[in-house]
């Protein structure tokens, strides 16, 4: 593979970029300090503070459930929105999918809410989730869209002349080609969903506490290290579900024929 | 073809119905909201009236005509666009050296890096702004080492928080991932040979990028920059917490509307107005992008 | 996989299914200390479920919107008058409530609220200046007057160093008490005046800031801070635990301030007013009242909680005003849709300059 000096350089310095706030929340986790301000002095009272915090650790059960059910349907549903704003050129459709992203979350979130109640629809879980993947399926349809885009259609057309179903050909070959589009609106979807506020705040019941609502609630006094700690963890944690679920079905992220 | 007919609605469908229940029928009630006038303490004033001659519409244009005919607003929205632009082009031209890298790197290491550049944002949102408040203060290390350098070329000491660039880094950096991974999904597919039959036809680097990967690239580029200018475009909460007194942009507005002012139809009016120019100008980019590929 | 999600759905909801006694609380964050909730759900034998917002405008759009399931909420109470017109708040049954005699009467039977029919004080909180103690005395400026944040003379001293609230209401407040008038001034000229005033201090300024004033004060980033009381006492907890060299002080100018009471409502459609009203006479007892106070340094209107705040909260006459100072002290009534319309335009119009 051709690697030059300057790409490489250009892209360690990307991912030094994305890593440089990383690095200050992780380290301040162990701040000895009510606030996020400066360093005081190491200490591990913040993750024992932690373990102790029933609710901050619900918030973050929650947030992880809502971020997993979230992606999931939002990636099906916008990986299906993708592949027919790609195939049937339909005139509503690339409106619909683009418009949730656009719309100013303040506002979706109000008329959800005003929605919700309307139809009676109890505030909670459900709600959240709903939520979300209205506004995560865009995400998903565009990447997926994008990558569909000068697709070699022949691929697909021979396997309809060996017999294949438009269901099998979609299934067989142009899933797994389209698999890293799909992953990475899954991971798009799931990164959006877990930070968000300002929807989960308008559309969460009475039972529901999400991270977000705990942090951005927090921060009219102080945002103490406690949510540096929950972060880092949390963060932890999703990364190792994520290598474990690619140890148990291998070649799922690779998009290898025969995935799903 | 009678299955193709079946397959289009089988595939279109769910999403269609979808964001039919659960995104245009909740936006029509604010779309609907953005012609009433405000409830006394909040919210909206009731929908219908009653007087002598029966039940009539509390409706108005007035919303419309305050957004039309004051100038502040539309320059709002022109400050919003211009920092939008410049984000996507920033994030652009960071994206797409990690976007490479990604996609030619192999494949056991992919995953794992595509992975790494999306891990932080799994850390909350306000956490890694607060982080940056600290890397960009004036008790920071990095800042104290940047003046120093000034002062060494006889340039005075910046401050870098509460400023325009605060800012835009702010807004790079929570946008960077959404234009990394498009960027990825598609280099992935490019097809190596193509770039070495251009080798041996004499192109340097530069040419092999310009010509050959770039062109391939434009769907991925345009997928990135949708997603990262249009969410960017109403964003509020980097300006709120990153920015100096001149930070305010759009989404600062609407969030008022809706919260300060308790004023939701002319909220609702500010929202119509920014959904229309970013799906406008979003479909503009599109159709351009398609008269290329012709 | 399906059947795997239905399980987990289920696990999810089974809590919901179990009937349990639950208070649902929805509050400020960090607004109740935890031992007290804890002391709570001893006394009542049942849960208490907190819900959080923000701010007083969070709270209103979302009940605007239709948001139901909250027992208690803990609004300002400007807004109590507005919130009981809109149909959201159910009489309080005083016969349940004999802690209420522990309010001082000074915080009783407000204007917001007559006879105290919705609405039961809660805690106060006053808007001030905090100010970085060895700075100001370095700089040789005496810090009593509103004149800190707003007198280009002053400000030259200390240029990028000062941030105000990002609140219409609160810096609009402090320019009208700075020019002598009532925070509750309607009149638009006025409101032109105190825009001028607050455009000639704007370039001096580092940020409008509602949330962060505090983790920059105590950072010796920010000198000065037009802020909420208890934010500054936190401040100073905040600079003493990093060993700064400075305390953080509050200072009352001399013109006035703006006095913000909260109080305890209960929603209409509340699923349990029995255990809300348990609830609220538990809150009016002293030493509950008290461990806000010592947790935050937040106002407490409750006599019998004096008994259990820490002496040197007690001492500090900003928490704490003295009878002089609390007649200087307004609260901020609620504005009607033209009002709210015109201070957004001025305020968009602050802020665009």
């Amino acid at each position: 593979m051709r690697r030059s000096r300057a790409l490489w350089t250009a892209a360690i310095l990307g991912y030094v970029f994305l890593y440089l706030p990383l690095v200050v929340v992780v380290i301040y986790s162990f701040n000895n300090s009510v606030m996020n301000a400066q360093w005081v002095g190491f200490t591990l009272d913040w993750y024992r503070k932690l373990f102790a915090n029933e609710e901050m650790l619900t918030a973050a059960g929650n947030s992880l459930l809502i971020g997993l059910l979230a992606s999931f349907f939002s990636t099906v549903l916008g990986t299906m929105a993708g592949f027919a704003m790609y195939r049937y050129r339909l005139r509503v459709l690339p409106l619909l999918v683009v418009a949730p992203i656009a719309i100013p979350e303040i506002l979706m979130g109000v008329s959800l809410l005003i929605f919700f109640v309307t139809i009676n629809l109890t505030l909670g879980l459900i709600s959240i989730v709903l939520a979300h993947i209205a506004f995560c399926i865009g995400f998903v349809a565009l990447v997926v869209n994008a990558r569909l885009a000068g697709m070699d259609e022949s691929l697909v057309e021979a396997a309809r002349d060996l017999g294949a179903s438009p269901l099998q050909a979609f299934r067989l070959v142009t899933l797994p080609l389209i698999m890293p589009g799909v992953i990475a609106g899954a991971l798009m979807a799931f990164t959006l969903s877990i930070d968000d506020f300002v929807i989960t705040f308008f559309t969460a019941g009475t039972d529901t506490m999400t991270l977000p609502i705990k942090i951005y609630t927090m921060v009219k006094v102080t945002v103490t290290p406690e949510v540096n700690a929950v972060s880092t963890l949390l963060m932890l944690l999703t990364l190792v579900l994520i290598v474990i679920a690619s140890k148990l079905s291998p070649g799922v992220l690779r998009g290898e024929a025969g995935g799903g | 073809m009678k299955s193709g007919r079946l397959s289009k609605w089988l595939i279109s469908g769910p999403p269609l119905v979808y964001l039919l229940v659960l995104f245009a029928i909740p936006t029509l009630i604010m779309v609907v909201a953005s012609f009433r006038f405000p409830g006394e303490f909040g919210g909206l004033a009731p929908l219908t009236f009653e007087d002598e001659t029966g039940r009539h519409f509390d409706v108005t244009w007035e919303n419309y005509a305050r957004f039309f005919s004051d100038w502040l607003y539309t320059q709002l929205f022109v400050k919003s666009l211009a920092y939008a632009a410049l984000t996507t082009v920033l994030c652009l031209v960071i994206a797409y050296p990690l976007g490479l890298l990604l996609a030619r790197s192999p494949k056991g290491r992919r995953e794992l890096l595509v992975l790494l550049v999306i891990l932080p944002f799994w850390s909350n949102f306000l956490i890694r702004v607060y982080a940056w408040m600290i890397i960009l203060g004036p008790n920071s290390v990095f800042v104290a080492a940047l003046n120093a350098a000034l002062g060494a070329l006889s340039l005075g000491p910046v401050t870098l928080l509460y400023t325009p660039f605060a800012v835009v880094v702010g807004l790079v950096y929570v946008h960077l991932p959404f234009m990394v991974l498009p960027l990825y999904a598609n280099l992935e597919k490019h097809d190596p040979t193509l770039l070495d039959a251009a080798q041996d036809l004499g192109a340097n680097a530069w040419q092999r990028f310009w010509r050959v990967t770039f062109p391939l690239s434009l769907p991925g580029v345009f997928a990135g920059s949708a997603l990262v200018f249009i969410p960017a475009f109403g964003i509020f909460a980097i300006p709120d917490i990153l920015g100096g007194t001149g930070g305010i942009m759009i989404g600062n507005v609407i969030k008022q509307q809706f919260l300060d002012t308790r004023d939701w139809p002319f909220g609702s009016v500010l929202s119509m107005v920014l959904t229309v120019m970013a799906v406008g100008l979003a479909g503009l980019a599109a159709w351009f992008a398609r008269r290329e590929r012709l | 996989m399906l059947r795997k999600l239905l399980g987990v759905l289920l696990l999810v909801s089974l809590p919901a299914l179990a009937k349990e006694d639950v208070l649902h609380l929805y509050n400020w964050n960090q607004y109740i200390a935890p031992e007290t909730v804890e002391r709570f759900e001893k006394a009542c034998g049942c849960k208490v479920k907190q819900s959080y917002y923000g701010d007083n405008e969070e709270l209103l759009a979302k009940l605007s919107a239709g948001a139901k399931g909250y027992d208690v909420m803990v609004p300002t109470s400007n807004y109590v008058l507005g919130m009981a017109k809109a149909g959201w708040l159910q009489p309080l049954d005083k016969s349940k409530l004999p802690n209420l005699k522990n309010i001082m009467p000074a915080y009783m039977n407000t204007e917001f609220d007559p006879g105290n029919k919705y609405s039961v004080p809660y805690a106060y909180t006053i808007t001030m200046i905090g100010y970085n103690e060895q700075k100001m005395k370095e700089l040789g400026i005496t810090v009593d007057s509103w004149a800190v944040i707003f007198d280009p003379k002053i400000l030259e001293k200390i240029k990028g160093k000062v941030t105000v609230l990002d609140s219409p209401t609160e810096l609009m407040a402090a320019a009208l008490k700075y020019l002598g008038y009532s925070v509750n001034d309607r009149d638009p000229k006025h409101w032109e005046e105190a825009k001028k005033v607050i455009l000639k201090a704007k370039p001096y300024w580092a940020a409008f800031k509602a949330t962060g004033y505090i983790e920059a004060l105590a950072a010796g980033n920010i000198w000065v801070a037009h802020g909420y009381s208890n934010d500054i006492f936190q401040a100073n907890l905040g600079a003493q635990q990093a060993k700064q060299p400075f305390h953080i002080k509050h200072a009352m100018p001399k013109e006035g301030a703006v006095l913000a009471l909260d109080a305890m409502v209960v929603h209409k459609n509340a699923p349990r007013p029995d255990l809300a009203f348990q609830f609220i006479n538990f809150m009016l007892e002293g030493q509950n009242s008290a461990d806000l106070t010592n947790m935050i340094g937040s106002g407490n209107p409750n006599s019998a909680a004096m008994a259990y705040i820490k002496p040197e909260i007690k001492a500090m006459s900003a928490i704490f005003p003295d009878e002089a100072t609390a007649k200087k002290l307004e609260m901020l009534k609620d504005m009607n849709a033209q009002q709210r319309r015109l201070l957004n335009k001025i305020w968009t119009e602050i802020k665009a300059k």
